[in-house]
């Protein structure tokens, strides 16, 4: 990572007295006056920051007369950042974020679509895998709430060493899953047997999702009516709170993979972003393990982790069902026009090669391309980290044809249905499982109260 | 009749300087406080939305906080947060204080230790409490069950609903007791020594001086403490939300009313606006019987 941001730091400098002269030509036939605008990213760590901060001054040393102040926002506060920001009217001009939040800000009417279909035309339409860019497609057909840029897909990562040790099956299968739940779950040598998200946070959504549509079980019909209340999901839901006993004390989220890191736990639902973690000791050596914390009950960090690390991306009962997000940009509403044209030229030039493998190398496994012809690219396989190489080429096509067999509640036999996104944006069903696992309430019950805030919500 | 004249003119320079004087202070009261509220009050009527096409829908947004039963819960929450944060904070800070007015050695340093929760930054004392009490990797789970036997299995202290608010009013009480404790330190040693003196001749014994003098003296320093309290605990959001966001206090509820998901603003202002009329009618109870200005 490091040496890849020193890298393009230099070659930048390099760059300058060349784009010197040029943007002295450029200038002259440009406007005089600076467009600036916002840019809002889920990107928060500062690794990341540095290296997009990078790309921003790459394209405004070509482009002096466009400035762009990059800002970190928190994936759960980027929803209702975007609100207050609709509401005062400081929209930024440009997002990055899961391609659901953007179908609901487009069903708010606060997108731009003119530019998402200026940028989409620009890049070539043929050029996008067409599963993501579905995701993104208005109900009614032809416009797009945004462009997918990269994306992730999740599965259970388990502990491939301790499940041939107890002759178990891998964890593709409701049963396979449960039974290896149940094995590893030792509580009183502080081990668990799998992570499943409890916490009212879209992670436990993340972790539902492929329950619920393995076992055909979805919110809305291909008409738009509301499903949620069936026997299927029912099952899922009793199937999940059933998983939910084994995970570690309390309500969880995704940070409680760390007791994966540390040896404490067989299984986790997770997305391609933890190859970055797994793959390198340091990072995770730098978490809470009886190393650092000689007193703790637990085993010490383990160089082996990778190898003994599997992924199954696939969750099988009556169908087979995978999850991921797609990340996109898109355009939030502005009064000047300039704005909002200065902002998809400047994502127009992130699709370009160079800049975009810069961009995904940033997570290695966890930013996967949406366009053709990135994933061959000899460079974009050649990551800084090494992590590909560490996976092999034929992990990594598997997870980027994952992407493009993304199940999700928003799409229903090929029907884009918004009201999904803002079921998902409003948490009802995290909220529900909560419920359900942690306060002890009847699957019944809380499955009712869940339907009755969706009705509420579709009013 | 010069005289006069000149007499006016130094009123009103008065009141001109009066008002150049409290200008400044009751423009940004007004621009930063006042308006909001204002403007709160008057979305609590609205249906909103983002692109700005607010419905008027008069009191249906009240009538719909009125009648779910979050939000009752809500209260419910909050009055047994309120009440046991204020009784604990200020019973402990009494405690603390009536100690540390005694002499021993070293008291002064053990008097600015005891101001170390209130004074350090709440973020980084929450993720202390959070590491602490963290089920698997914590140092409480790992002395109670592991070194000590005292529970045979592991839990999530924290996290679990039904003891998340517990936690909550022990971390509320341990982190403002110094405030309670210095405050009431201050006016302890302001009391006449004569009057204890005068007690020991009289044959009072510890209590009675504490019942008959020292309560009596510090009873509206501690009652004005207790109407803060109730105040700020009343409203409180950052401790609560950090340490456990399940315990949903009316500030946490109308949080996550006006801002997860597509956001309900009108809705969100009627539980402010609620939330303000709770308020104040305590306070102005408060006030007159007990503080009985």
């Amino acid at each position: 990572m490091k040496k890849s941001v020193i890298f393009l730091l230099v070659s930048v400098f390099a760059l300058l007295p060349l784009t010197y002269v040029f943007a002295e030509g450029q200038q002259e036939a440009a406007e005089s006056e600076v467009v600036e605008f916002d840019f809002w990213t889920t990107q928060t760590q500062s690794d990341r920051q540095s290296t997009i901060q990078v790309l921003i001054d790459t394209y405004t040393t070509l482009y002096p007369n466009v400035k762009i102040n990059l800002v970190p926002v928190d994936e759960n506060d980027m929803v209702s950042n975007v609100q207050t920001g609709a509401m005062s009217g400081t929209l930024p001009a440009m997002i990055e974020g899961s391609a659901d939040m953007h179908v609901s800000f487009g069903v708010e009417g606060i997108i731009d679509t003119d530019a998402t279909m200026d940028v989409i035309e620009q890049v070539g339409k043929s050029n996008f895998y067409e599963g993501p860019l579905k995701m993104l497609e208005s109900a009614d057909g032809g416009s797009y709430y945004g462009v997918p840029y990269h994306g992730w897909i999740q599965g259970i990562w388990y502990r491939a060493d301790w499940f041939e040790e107890a002759g178990l099956e891998p964890p593709t299968t409701w049963d396979a899953i449960a039974k290896a739940a149940k094995y590893f779950y030792k509580p009183d040598e502080n081990q668990y047997g799998i992570l499943v998200g409890t916490k009212a946070e879209s992670y436990a959504e993340q972790c539902f999702t492929p329950f619920a549509m393995s076992n055909n079980a979805g919110l809305f019909d291909s008409d738009g009516n509301l499903i949620f209340n069936s026997p299927e999901m029912k099952e899922a839901v009793e199937f999940y709170g059933e998983l939910a006993k084994y995970n570690p004390p309390g309500p969880q989220t995704w940070r409680a993979r760390d007791y994966y890191l540390q040896g404490k736990m067989a299984m986790f639902f997770y997305s391609t972003y933890i190859m970055d973690d797994l793959a390198l000791a340091e990072v995770a050596q730098g978490s809470l393990t009886s190393e650092n914390f000689e007193n703790l009950k637990g085993t010490s960090f383990d160089p082996d982790l990778v190898k003994n690390t599997r992924m199954a991306p696939i969750v099988s009962n009556d169908s087979d069902a995978g999850f991921g997000t797609v990340v996109s940009f898109t355009f939030l509403n502005q009064e000047d026009k300039r704005i909002t044209e200065a902002a998809s030229k400047f994502v127009a030039y992130l699709y370009t090669q160079n800049a975009y493998i810069t961009w995904l190398h940033m997570a290695p496994g966890g930013m996967n391309p949406m366009i053709r012809g990135i994933a061959e690219n000899a460079r974009f396989q050649n990551d800084p980290k090494g992590i590909f190489k560490n996976y092999g080429p034929e992990k990594m096509a598997e997870i980027i044809d994952g992407l493009n067999n993304i199940e999700s509640f928003g799409i229903v036999e090929g029907q884009v249905i918004e009201a999904a996104s803002t079921v998902t944006a409003q948490q009802i069903i995290p909220k529900m499982l909560y419920s359900i696992t942690q306060e002890g309430e009847d699957v019944d019950a809380a499955m009712a109260m869940a339907e009755e805030e969706m009705e509420k919500l579709l009013k | 009749m010069n005289n006069t004249r000149k007499q006016l003119d130094r009123a009103q320079r008065e009141s001109i300087l009066g008002w150049g004087l409290i200008l400044p202070a009751a423009t940004i009261i007004g621009l930063l406080v006042l308006y909001p509220i204002i403007y709160n009050i008057y979305l609590s009527f609205f249906d909103t939305s983002l692109s700005g096409n607010n419905t008027f829908i008069g009191l249906r947004n009240y009538e719909n906080v009125l009648f779910d039963p979050e939000f009752w819960k809500a209260v419910w929450t909050t009055l047994i947060y309120v009440v046991f944060t204020t009784v604990g904070t200020t019973v402990f800070g009494l405690i603390v204080a009536l100690v540390m007015n005694k002499e021993f050695p070293l008291r002064g340093l053990v008097r600015s230790l005891l101001l170390l929760p209130y004074v350090a930054p709440v973020i980084s004392v929450v993720f202390a409490w959070k590491f602490i009490f963290d089920p698997v990797n914590g140092l409480f789970m790992d002395l109670t069950v592991e070194k000590l036997g005292i529970f045979t299995e592991r839990f999530n202290l924290i996290g679990t609903p039904s003891a998340a608010i517990w936690v909550t009013i022990i971390f509320s009480i341990w982190r403002n007791f110094p405030f309670t404790y210095l405050m009431i330190l201050s006016r302890l040693q302001a009391i006449d020594k004569n009057l204890y003196e005068a007690a020991d001749i009289d044959g009072c014994g510890g209590w009675s001086k504490f019942r008959f003098i020292t309560l009596p003296e510090v009873y509206f320093v501690v009652g004005s403490i207790v109407l803060l309290r109730v105040i700020w605990n009343f409203n409180k959001f950052e401790d609560i939300f950090l340490l456990a966001d399940n315990v949903e206090v009316l500030s946490v509820y109308t949080y996550f009313k006006a801002f997860t998901g597509s956001m309900e603003m009108g809705q969100g202002s009627s539980l402010a606006v609620i939330q303000f009329v709770l308020l104040i009618g305590f306070i102005i109870y408060y006030v007159k019987k007990v503080l009985k200005w």
